[in-house]
């Protein structure tokens, strides 16, 4: 059953997800309900729907419709209890209970930007979470407390720095410090490391010339990497001083990359290509590994799941899953 | 009724009897007073038993010479008197015993003598009959030790008789009254049950005497079988009740070491036996051989109530004397497990309740010692179980499969014992393997094709209830007997039930993998095994065995598939055409002509083989059974693990149905069979249901193995197969998969397009079917309203009758009204009219410049019909066959939106042209039936073209042709040329009205086919051509009519008015020629 592990010529995917019937714009992985470990994946289409898919049966199991038919730009579960929360073009965040069949929007936040830009949470075991996503102003970014939905602080450029509007935001903490950072692709092609609780820029390094359309940061190598519209990838990292130095770029044979993301267990990377592509690089020394060329339109997000399960979205409607070097 | 109830009446009556007989021994004395015991009461006779018995005991006792006949009536006198009274003192008892034992002996020799059969009957009766009377205190007395000697004397004598004697009924009695004797009788009057010291007081005495009756009995059950089955029956029983009471563990457990002092007589305690350890140890030795002889003989004896009784005597002996006999266990385990499969239902039920009952007790698992005697008797069969699968004959090898089936259900979980030594699972496997080798030489394997290329429609519920166990015909080299097949069977399915599965399926997966040869037996047997572990049709004699779990049996099915079909061992060669792929591709096409073609070439390459079947046929015979094996494990898979195997459907369902397409019989049908095992086991109505509900499993693999097509090239050929078995509900899937289809053939249009159009073919059929037209569907129920032909001959019936001068202007004047309509000068009037036909706004609420996009069905049809006019130029003449056909439907599909369907028709037009005007003339055909579809759907877009493109060329060809069908034999009907011109002349009549033809054009088509309307033509071609004027009357009768008239007239016509000159046709009426009869039919047609 397992695909054969990239054979030279043309690699499949292990299988393919289809019914969306509609352009796949996000993907998460997620852990089925406690007691029946099959994972499940989620996926939010251009439609306006959210699929609950089953791993094991390789079918759809629910269709969450919350979006009043606006595409599902982004979807994240929370780790404490099951809920899930979607972020959706009708300009609302929506929190769904999921917990034993139930499939409910419980809250949800009203988002203030049109623009493309997902959100990010910081979550950990205790019942408050953060939640920052794009705010009233243009270039702004909003951080709430979750759920009580109390604004932290707004995320606003100096004047002068022409950011442009913050295109993905990824939140996180390090280990050693308590102050959780975020970190924001700008429309004019450069990667922003907030400081929350200051609510001021720690850093910042220019490495694209178009708008930055994903990012993924690890932070035990405290390294991250970004995807742009154009043909190159690049890998930035940071330093002690909480400052960002650009690693080096990486070219790609096609423009545009719409989502970059970092498997769980560090050692790949993958992006989705406007090219219909998946690209595969070893995320340590970067070294292109493989195209995995299925689709037939743009691939709009990848994610992996925690066993190191690869899915990818596209605007062919199709979801492919793919089983790359699982023994590694 | 007795008479006489109290005994001093009876006395009254018997005295002067009883006298009379002391005084005179006759026979009818003795007879006499017989008669009057009758009368008697029960009671009475008992109180006056010892005087009636005087007379009888004094004449037996009478020294002298005595006739045979009068002892023979004393002793059955003596017999009546016993049976209705009881026997109270001792010393009667052992008088009379002696007394009646001594009439069977000459004195002076221990053999019985030589006295009438009669004689012997009437004396065993008595005998039995006395000890049946004695009172339940004094039997036990009169088994003591002093008795032996005499009580020896008569077993011994009843022994004799019953081994020597030559009437089955002495020797039926002389057992029956042994075995009163013995206190073993099983008749209800019997005294009451012996407790345990008693019991071992009889052993003690009976001791002595087990040899001899045991070597007897055994020499009279081994005997001849014509000596009749009671005989045997009766001695078998006999014989194990006196061994099981002899050698019962319970007694033999309690004797002591040491012999008491008997307080008898010195010669007769030399007589008696200690049954002390090593006595039995002897006797035990002594047995074992006997028994082996019993058990040898009698489970192969004719007739089923012996071995009956068989079954009988190795449930008492094992039972009571498992450690006294611990040496027979085996041969007797052996018989009754041979048993098992007896032919008689009566014995195999007996068996399996016994064995059922050991099971319960424990008596083999809970004993070690038996354990390691079935161990070793399983171990030993197993060794030689190679040896006799080679020499046996199918009678052999059934009993021996028998045996080892049954140790097998003795065994039950201990059989992992066996399992776990690899030198026994090795032998077991290398016999199983061997016997289990199929005949793959016969060429009709290969040969058969399947003929009908969607047979899908069967439905589950139309097979058996256990469809299963159906199995397709095998043919074994090394046994012809189905019935060995279905034991083989079983005992794989018991393996698999008892045994360690994981180990199990291990060591055949490895067979498997080994070597061809062993590659299909041992999927025979992992099939089974799987079946069994999942306790299909197996009876667990043993509870509380611990199955295998359905989470575990999953996880082994689920490796056994991936082995299964795995590419190298799925994708076989099992034709020859396979191993060109390019041309098998050529030749493979669903219809008639693939099939044809595939049988063909198939049996040019067999001719050769004929003589000597070669290699390869082997191989490929080989091959197909290998595949039909592993699809009917699927099946046995399915079953196993019920509603878990929708789980496996993902990667299971593809394969399967793929061979469900194969050419090859037995493969599509095993594939049916295995598709049909698995609705039944996953709870899928039908096979449709099955492939709907699983489609997206289906779309999965054919899309993947799409992008490898090289690799897997029947992947359309399973869209075909799911296309046809689904619904609209699919759409969305098909339509997704359609897309791969579409890009996959843009890529390899030169080398693949054969399977492909297939596919398109099947997939506009789906489409057409999916959704059928509803526009058309309404006409058809309405019907045609009204057409000119109804309405103008009214007119002209009107015209003829009463016609003034005045019709005829008014007739005139119109016709010219009209001729300046046609001819273009339009009133404004009429131009208004016409206005509101414009088609109103369709969607208000749709933006202007937006068209609605397009239904799925209609995209997905235009880009087929996109590349069928690319394909319908292919060198290739089937492709362009059966491309025409899919534009055909492609047509159907679009028609409702022109906006699509007439630029691509105008496109497909010059190539189409082509195929009408300059292709094989199956092509013509072909291409005919789209334009007349074209022309029904599009009419006014083609009509220019049509007649200037075709019609001259169809006109053409029907003129040129006609002189040759006027001249054609019979046989002509069947030549491609005649299906031309019927199908032109068939097609040409619709054209003419959808395309609406001018009366130019029409007046060609009209030229053309009256050549046909002569009687010289063949009459299908007559028809047809009548047919053209039907509809050439539709659109325009009247010169129909006149041209019809022009070739022949039937009458005169007169004018209707005087002013009129009279009018003269060129058919004269009256003047016969060809054409008069069709002409006649069609004018009639017109009134």
């Amino acid at each position: 059953m397992a695909a054969p592990i990239l054979p030279p010529p043309l690699p499949d995917p292990q299988f393919v997800l289809r019914g969306t019937q509609s352009a796949v714009h996000s993907l998460h992985f997620c852990r089925g309900a406690q007691g029946q470990g099959h994972p499940l994946l989620l996926s939010g289409s251009l439609s306006g729907l959210v699929h609950i898919w089953s791993l094991q049966t390789r079918r759809a199991l629910t269709t969450l419709d919350g979006h009043r038919g606006q595409c599902v730009t982004w979807l994240q579960t929370l780790p404490h209890g099951h809920q899930l929360l979607s972020q959706g073009r009708d300009l609302r965040l929506c929190l769904w209970d999921l917990a034993e069949g139930r499939n409910a929007v419980v809250d949800s936040v009203r988002l203030e930007s049109m623009g493309f830009c997902r959100s990010t949470v910081l979550a950990g075991a205790q019942p408050r979470w953060m939640l920052a996503m794009p705010g009233r102003g243009n270039d702004e970014v909003e951080i709430l407390e979750m759920p009580s939905k109390t604004s932290v602080c707004t995320l606003k450029p100096e004047a002068d720095a022409k950011l442009g509007m913050p295109m993905c935001l990824k939140l996180w903490q390090a280990d050693s410090s308590p102050r959780p950072r975020l970190l924001a692709g700008y429309e004019d092609g450069s990667v922003v490391l907030w400081d929350v609780s200051e609510g001021k820029v720690c850093s910042r390094v220019t490495c694209h010339t178009e708008p930055v359309m994903g990012l993924d940061f690890d932070s035990q190598k405290a390294r991250g990497v970004s995807g742009s519209a154009e043909k190159a990838l690049a890998v930035w990292s940071l330093d002690e001083q909480q400052s960002l130095k650009a690693c080096g770029t990486h070219e790609v044979t096609n423009p545009g990359i719409a989502d970059v993301t970092i498997r769980p267990d560090r050692k790949l990377l993958a992006t989705a290509g406007w090219d219909h592509r998946v690209r595969i690089f070893h995320w340590r020394t970067m070294k292109p590994l493989a195209v995995l060329d299925f689709h037939t339109a743009t691939v709009y997000c990848v994610a992996f799941a925690d066993d190191g399960l690869l899915a990818s979205g596209s605007g062919d409607q199709r979801i492919s899953v793919w089983s790359l070097y699982q023994r590694t | 009724m007795a008479v006489f109830d109290t005994p001093q009446e009876a006395f009254g009556v018997l005295r002067p009897v009883c006298v009379q007989l002391t005084k005179t021994q006759t026979v009818e004395n003795v007879e006499h007073l017989q008669a009057q015991l009758r009368a008697v009461s029960d009671s009475a006779l008992q109180e006056l038993q010892q005087y009636v018995l005087f007379p009888l005991r004094f004449t037996l006792k009478t020294p002298g010479p005595k006739r045979e006949r009068l002892v023979q009536s004393v002793v059955e006198c003596l017999t009546f008197v016993l049976s209705s009274t009881c026997v109270k003192e001792q010393e009667l008892l052992q008088e009379l015993f002696s007394e009646l034992s001594a009439c069977l002996y000459s004195p002076n020799s221990p053999k019985p003598a030589a006295i009438s059969e009669e004689l012997k009957l009437a004396v065993t009766r008595g005998l039995s009959t006395l000890m049946h009377a004695a009172y339940g205190d004094i039997i036990l007395t009169f088994y003591e030790p002093c008795i032996l000697p005499r009580l020896g004397f008569a077993v011994s004598l009843l022994l004799d008789l019953a081994e020597q004697e030559k009437s089955k009924q002495v020797k039926m009695a002389a057992l029956q009254c042994l075995q009163v004797l013995l206190l073993q009788c099983d008749c209800q009057d019997h005294p009451r049950s012996l407790d345990e010291r008693e019991q071992q007081q009889l052993g003690d005495l009976f001791a002595s005497f087990l040899p001899g009756i045991s070597t007897a009995l055994t020499r009279v059950i081994t005997g001849d079988f014509k000596q009749g089955h009671s005989i045997v029956v009766s001695s078998l029983r006999l014989f194990y009740k006196t061994v099981g009471l002899i050698m019962a563990d319970e007694q033999l457990g309690r004797i002591s070491k040491v012999q008491a002092k008997p307080a008898v007589e010195q010669r007769v305690a030399e007589l008696m036996i200690h049954r002390a350890a090593e006595w039995v140890k002897n006797a035990g030795d002594k047995l074992t051989i006997l028994i082996k002889k019993i058990t040898e003989c009698v489970s192969v004896h004719p007739h089923w109530k012996v071995r009956l009784e068989l079954v009988e005597l190795v449930k008492t002996l094992l039972l009571k004397c498992s450690q006294s006999l611990v040496e027979s266990a085996g041969p007797l385990l052996k018989a009754l497990v041979g048993l098992v499969n007896d032919e008689s239902p009566e014995v195999q039920a007996q068996c399996d309740k016994v064995l059922r009952h050991f099971a319960d007790q424990k008596v083999v698992v809970g004993n070690r010692a038996f354990a390691d005697i079935l161990s070793e008797n399983l171990y030993s069969l197993a060794t030689s179980l190679p040896r006799l699968m080679n020499s046996q004959d199918d009678q052999g090898k059934f009993s021996t499969l028998s045996l080892l089936l049954g140790y097998l259900k003795l065994l039950g979980p201990k059989v992992n014992f066996i399992l776990n030594s690899v030198a026994h699972l090795q032998r077991l496997s290398k016999a199983l393997i061997q016997v289990l080798e199929l005949d793959v030489a016969g060429i009709k394997v290969v040969e058969e094709r399947r003929w009908n290329s969607d047979d899908l429609s069967a439905s589950p519920a139309a097979s058996a209830a256990e469809p299963w166990n159906q199995i397709q015909r095998r043919y074994f080299r090394f046994f012809t007997d189905e019935r060995i097949f279905l034991l083989l069977r079983q005992i794989c399915q018991l393996l698999g039930f008892y045994g360690n599965l994981y180990l199990l399926v291990d060591h055949f997966m490895e067979l498997y993998r080994e070597s061809v040869v062993y590659r299909k037996q041992a999927s025979m047997i992992v099939n089974e095994l799987v079946a069994g572990a999942a306790g299909l049709e197996v009876e667990d004699l043993h509870k509380n065995h611990i199955r295998t779990s359905p989470e575990e049996l999953r996880e082994i099915v689920k490796s056994i598939l991936e082995e299964y079909m795995s590419q190298e061992n799925w994708y076989l060669v099992t034709c020859i055409e396979a191993e060109e792929m390019e041309e098998e591709l050529m030749m493979k096409q669903s219809g008639l002509q693939a099939v044809t073609a595939g049988a063909h070439t198939c049996q040019v390459t067999s001719f050769p083989a004929l003589s000597k079947p070669s290699p390869t046929i082997c191989s490929m015979n080989s091959n197909v059974w290998q595949i039909c094996i592993q699809l009917e494990g699927i099946g046995h898979f399915a079953y196993a693990l019920g509603k878990d195997f929708r789980l496996l459907l993902m990667s299971a369902l593809y394969p399967v149905l793929e061979k469900a397409g194969d050419q090859t019989l037995l493969i599509s049908q095993a594939a049916t069979n295995a598709m049909m095992d698995i609705c039944h086991a996953c709870g899928y109505e039908s096979l449709q249901h099955l492939i709907n509900q699983n489609s997206d499993y289906l779309v999965n693999g054919i899309s993947l193995n799409l992008r490898h097509l090289a690799q897997h090239p029947h992947t359309p050929k399973v869209l075909e197969v799911m296309l046809r078995n689904s619904d609209a509900s699919l759409l969305p899937l098909v339509t997704d998969v359609v897309q791969d289809v579409l890009a996959t053939l843009d890529q390899f249009y030169d080398k693949r397009a054969t399977s492909f159009v297939g596919v398109l073919h099947a997939l506009l059929a789906a489409l057409a079917r999916w959704f059928p037209d509803t526009r058309q569907l309404q006409e058809q129920s309405f019907g045609k309203v009204g057409s000119h032909l109804s309405q103008r001959p009214a007119t002209l019936e009107k015209g003829f009758e009463n016609t003034t001068a005045e019709d005829i202007e008014q007739f005139l004047l119109n016709y010219l009204k009209e001729k300046d309509v046609a001819d273009g000068n339009v009133s404004d009037f009429d131009n208004e009219e016409e206005e509101p036909s414009v088609p109103p706004e369709v969607e208000s609420d749709m933006r202007p410049d937006v068209e609605p996009p397009l239904p799925v069905q209609i995209q997905i049809a235009k880009n087929v019909m996109e590349r069928c006019i690319h394909l319908l130029s292919d060198k290739n003449l089937k492709i362009r066959l059966k491309v025409l056909d899919v534009l055909d439907l492609c047509v159907v599909v679009l028609h409702c939106h022109k906006n699509q369907l007439l630029p691509l028709a105008h496109r497909a037009w010059p190539s189409l042209v082509h195929r009408l005007t300059n292709d094989d003339p199956l092509a013509v055909l072909r291409a005919f039936k789209v334009l007349r579809t074209l022309g029904g759907k599009c009419g006014d877009f083609l009509r220019s073209r049509f007649c200037k493109d075709v019609l001259p060329k169809l006109a053409g060809s029907l003129v040129t042709q006609a002189p040759v069908s006027t001249r054609a034999g019979p046989v002509y009907s069947h030549t491609l040329a005649f299906k031309l011109q019927l199908a032109v002349l068939q097609g040409l009549g619709p054209l003419c009205e959808s395309l609406d033809l001018g009366e130019g054009d029409l007046n060609k088509v009209a030229d053309a086919c009256l050549i046909y309307l002569s009687a010289k033509q063949p009459v299908k071609l007559q028809e047809a051509a009548r047919s053209v004027f039907l509809h050439l009357m539709k659109v325009d009768p009247d010169s129909t009519w006149l041209l019809l008239n022009e070739l022949y007239c039937p009458e005169q016509f007169a004018p209707p008015h005087p002013s009129l000159c009279p009018v003269q046709l060129q058919g004269s009426p009256g003047q016969q020629n060809p054409y008069t009869a069709n002409v006649l039919r069609l004018l009639k047609e017109l009134q």
